[in-house]
């Protein structure tokens, strides 16, 4: 399968940079074929731009003219068949840099058009099959239910609907990793690849 | 009341941009005072960085120059009124990163000696959201409205229980006519007259 890993974590010694290494080794292990943004690295802008908001309904090549990153980000969009989101959830939802890949490279004519006379969007991302997030929240299961987990709806519903009507998503979530002990930690990594082994079957 | 008027959208001079000055009038016309953070305008930048989470949970915020201005303004007021469109159900990532890096331990709220989230915010007694979705009504509760969510749940958790919320939203801007815009705009004024 062609995979889409996208990570976001501004510290190279951290929990999360662990989580990403686990997934990139699992993903080869099992022989796909894989592209990765490491979007804090590549210093991705997560803002859009007033020249992108002005031509939102203009040809994608418009946007990505003068930005060679962005058309990067397009291109991988478009080979992929499954995009796996890797990140700490801050405020139960992805950090910003993330935040941004949606609102910049979902654009239109890539992840979805608006033909004359629609009422609503039409998805375009028919070719991604599958959805997989592994993430880490600060704060317990209970409180993030409570919060709503805005995060997971925007992945698994929002970018959903764009995506292959027989699309799954998973949810590989590791909570309460402020207060967790080293031996959950190791735990949930051990136990990472089988876990994405199945998301992607 | 101290007012704090939150805005992010990329264009000064979009429908947003004047959902932002009609908050703004209606606060002052009912005798508020207003303090206005413009992210788009003030180019905010919402990427933290390394140096600035490895600093997250000192005493001291060590957060840069630029965010001074965002902590005091925060620490000023007693209503919070974001303003912004609604992308892909939820926040801009401009606002998305100013909750990150603003709303920081110490200013939204502290770790207590278990490591646990205590509420930092009680001194604010409104949060308002103010904003456009896209998409109609059902739609956007089909997607669990994840804007509000992060603001009226997560947020709010870190404010007082007396604390209220209000919700001011336009569904299905995309096919609004002019007549439906200048009545929200209307709509926006009057709300903050009445905080």
């Amino acid at each position: 399968m062609n995979v889409l890993v996208l990570f976001a974590h501004p510290l190279a010694d951290s929990y999360g940079r662990a989580i990403f290494d686990q997934v990139m080794s699992s993903l080869d292990g099992d022989n796909h074929d894989v592209r990765s943004h490491d979007l804090w690295r590549e210093n991705f802008d997560p803002v859009l731009s007033a020249v992108e908001k002005r031509n939102h309904f203009a040809a994608p090549e418009t946007k990505t003219a003068n930005d060679p990153l962005l058309a990067t980000h397009v291109a991988d969009l478009e080979w992929c068949e499954a995009i796996v989101f890797v990140y700490p959830s801050w405020w139960s939802a992805p950090p910003a840099i993330m935040k941004g890949w949606f609102d910049r490279v979902l654009m239109q004519g890539v992840a979805w058009t608006f033909p004359e006379g629609a009422t609503r969007l039409h998805a375009g991302l028919a070719h991604v099959r599958r959805l997989v997030a592994v993430t880490t929240y600060g704060s317990s299961r209970w409180v993030n239910a409570l919060e709503g987990e805005p995060g997971k709806a925007t992945i698994r519903r929002g970018l959903r609907v764009l995506c292959n009507p027989r699309c799954r998503s998973s949810w590989i979530a590791h909570y309460g990793v402020d207060r967790a002990t080293h031996e959950a930690r190791s735990d949930f990594l051990a136990k990472l690849p089988r876990r994405l082994h199945r998301a992607l079957r | 009341m101290r007012v704090l008027v939150i805005h992010s959208h990329p264009v000064t001079d979009s429908f947003s941009g004047a959902l932002r000055d009609s908050a703004i009038e209606g606060a002052r016309a009912a005798g508020h005072d207003v303090r206005v953070l413009d992210l788009g305008a003030m180019s905010f930048n919402p990427v933290m960085s390394a140096e600035e989470l490895r600093g997250y949970k000192a005493v001291t915020p060590v957060a840069n120059e630029d965010l001074t201005v965002h902590i005091d303004a925060v620490r000023w007021a007693d209503v919070l009124v974001f303003v912004y469109p609604t992308w892909w159900s939820t926040l801009p990532a401009q606002l998305k990163g100013w909750l990150e890096r603003v709303m920081r331990p110490g200013v939204a709220f502290v770790f207590d000696e278990d490591n646990k989230v205590r509420p930092g915010l009680r001194q604010v007694r409104r949060i308002v959201g103010i904003t456009t979705y896209g998409s109609k009504w059902p739609y956007v509760k089909l997607m669990k409205d994840s804007g509000r969510r992060t603001l009226l749940r997560a947020l709010k958790l870190n404010t007082s229980w007396r604390t209220r919320s209000k919700w001011i939203a336009l569904y299905g801007i995309d096919g609004a006519s002019e007549e439906k815009r200048t009545h929200f705009l209307a709509e926006v004024r009057r709300s903050m007259e009445r905080l």
